[in-house]
């Protein structure tokens, strides 16, 4: 199967300039990112807030421009093209943002922002394309003349989908679309995605910090730490190689009060992205660390297709 | 014996009636989970507990709140004072708020003893310090002296719960402790309450919208929708036999990537504001057991086993959900 989406150390620094009472400072949000994502599969991108996944999400896009590292897209290299070239390529390449309250302008009707898009690309939709997108998405035509404030957030993130989905795309990014819902309305989401996904033979980039919704949903796994991707899981049954992946699997509640487990909580927390010190990342909360893991930053490696980047793995 | 119990409480604003018939009892060393979608009443449920309803405008307009065998509705706000932070504590979702930005740790944790406890401001320290380290809680005597702002989420989050377990309380209210945290230090946070209500012999109330959460750390259960109790008993009961259509729906809803892989249900239709609470069982519009008598009457309680139902057909014995 060809690779829908190739990245190849792919890396985002922010500096922090300096002022009177502060010394400049760098962060790596995110570092030397590679993977490739064949046609068809979902990838998930699984961490903790501030390990970078929204920013990986945007670099892949080129919402932001990367400060290292390349992205094919269908066999375009991204980092080549003009704005102008690259705005017609992103109606191919959409994304399905967490908040659907802020990413919809409130004074737009919902066929307003549905037609948003084809705005962008200079086209009008076609006499009942909105509907058909609305209806697509499990929405009642009868909602188009709605303002957001009028409908659900379940609604909205169905019009954020509805958006997303308007130029025909091949490939979505999704970032945490489901996090500001309701269970039961983050299942009615999943299950629209899932839907879609089959129907149109959409690729998705799935982004969360819910581990068990992304073994749930997506076919890989990346997980992340701080700006670098520790595991890379070809499957979502396969066993935690990282011990870091392991801790946030058994951090991850099960909801069965029969399969309760003295939850051993890894101490402290992650630590300041800025200016971290050499060696594994993880080395200061890892049960396993020894001197080498303060020292050599780990590469990510694999011999199985089970890639892992880790002094000692499991 | 109960050391809180809440007995049919009612809550209006001017007309609006948000919260009916709720019903539940903590004792000693005890966990309830007060469990439901966004609206549902469990924060409401929680600052009626705590007295704090008349700041936002709310009154209680039927049923009990007792703590300790005291009724609290009708508890002066002077007396109710002397409770509120003192022997009942309180837990807030989100810690980034819940501390003053512009006053440093210590002092904002002193305060609490000074208040309650009638202590000096040097005992309530050394007090603090103690506090802090039980909470495991790095060189207490150093974070006494940091702001808020140069600590973690995790950290602060700990902070609120030394500031709630400062007065020695017997009632704790924990209103969505870990909702603004990340999986690890939810994690700790949660084992720690866990480790609290056994070693504090405290009474916990721990409202939540994750059943995951809810499933490893409680004994009992109540489900609330549309601001109406409509299932409650033990754990066990709650996610191994559910009765009621609403809970049996929201066990369906859990993603359970770790463990199966059955395809997420789903509810269809939203859930209810308070200005469209639905007539009968709250319910009836999104179930699919739903039939005409749903939509009249609102259902009684049916107890069955170790757990009671608000269901018109508790008893026909609805399918197990997967």
């Amino acid at each position: 199967m060809p690779n829908l989406l190739e990245v190849r150390s792919l890396s985002k620094r922010f500096i922090s300039e300096g002022g009177p009472f502060r010394k400049a400072r760098s962060m790596h949000a995110v570092n030397g990112v590679s993977f490739d994502l064949p046609r068809g599969r979902v990838i998930g991108v699984v961490g903790e807030s501030g390990c970078g996944k929204s920013t990986l999400a945007r670099l892949i896009l080129r919402l932001i421009e990367p400060s290292e590292g390349s992205v094919t897209f269908d066999g375009d290299d991204l980092m080549a093209k003009s704005p102008a070239q690259m705005r017609k390529l992103r109606a191919r390449m959409q994304m399905v943002f967490q908040d659907p309250y802020s990413a919809i302008d409130p004074r737009y009707t919902v066929h307003r922002a549905v037609c948003e898009p084809f705005e962008v690309q200079g086209e009008r939709p076609m006499a009942d394309e909105v509907s058909e997108l609305l209806e697509m998405v499990g929405l009642n035509a009868g909602l188009a003349s709605s303002y957001p404030h009028q409908i659900s957030g379940g609604q909205k993130q169905r019009v954020g989908i509805a958006r997303a989905l308007a130029l025909r795309p091949s490939f979505l990014v999704l970032d945490e679309p489901t996090a500001s819902l309701d269970v039961s309305v983050q299942a009615q989401i999943i299950g629209l995605l899932e839907d879609l996904r089959s129907e149109l033979g959409l690729t998705y980039l799935f982004i969360s910090h819910d581990l068990s919704l992304v073994k749930y949903f997506c076919d890989e796994i990346l997980v992340m730490y701080l700006g670098r991707v520790v595991e890379a899981m070809p499957d979502t049954a396969a066993p935690a190689r990282h011990p870091y992946t392991r801790t946030l699997m058994e951090s991850t509640f099960s909801p069965d009060p029969s399969k309760r487990r003295l939850i051993a909580p890894l101490e402290g927390e992650v630590p300041s992205p800025f200016d971290l010190p050499p060696g594994c990342a993880f080395a200061d909360r890892c049960p396993n660390a020894s001197a080498i893991c303060r020292k050599e930053t780990p590469e990510l490696t694999t011999d199985t297709g089970h890639a892992v980047a880790c002094h000692h793995p499991i | 014996m109960s050391m809180l119990e809440v007995r049919d409480l009612g809550v209006a604003f001017g007309a609006v009636q948000p919260l009916s018939d709720v019903s539940f009892s903590v004792g000693k060393g005890e966990t309830l989970g007060l469990v439901g979608e966004s609206g549902s009443g469990k924060s409401l449920t929680a600052m009626s507990v705590m007295g704090l309803l008349p700041l936002i405008g709310g009154r209680i307009t039927a049923g009990a709140v007792e703590f300790d065998g005291q009724d609290l509705t009708k508890l002066p706000e002077k007396a109710y004072r002397k409770l509120r932070g003192g022997r009942i504590g309180l837990i807030t979702q989100n810690p980034m708020t819940s501390l003053d930005p512009l006053q440093k740790i210590g002092p904002q944790v002193d305060a609490v003893a000074v208040l309650h406890l009638r202590m000096t401001r040097a005992e309530a320290r050394a007090r603090t310090v103690e506090i802090l380290g039980t909470l495991r809680i790095p060189e207490p005597a150093l974070i006494c002296e940091r702001y808020p702002h140069q600590m973690s989420g995790g950290m602060k989050q700990r902070i609120v719960i030394a500031m709630a377990l400062a007065a020695n309380p017997a009632v704790l209210i924990a209103d969505e402790p870990t909702t603004a945290l990340d999986v690890t230090v939810q994690a700790q946070i949660i084992r720690l309450l866990d480790d609290l209500v056994k070693s504090r012999d405290l009474a916990l109330v721990l409202i939540t919208h994750d059943m995951s959460v809810v499933a490893q750390v409680c004994d009992k259960v109540v489900v609330m929708y549309a601001g109406r109790a409509v299932e409650r008993g033990s754990v066990e009961a709650i996610f191994e036999r559910p009765r009621h259509p609403y809970t049996q729906a929201l066990i369906g809803c859990i993603p359970r990537g770790l463990e199966g892989t059955e395809r997420l249900t789903g509810i269809e239709g939203t859930v209810p504001t308070v200005m469209n609470y639905p007539s009968g069982c709250p319910f009836h519009p999104r179930c699919p057991r739903a039939e005409p008598i749903c939509a009249r009457e609102v259902p009684a309680f049916s107890t069955g086993g170790d757990s009671a139902a608000a269901c018109h057909f508790a008893e026909v014995g609805h399918a197990k959900p997967a």
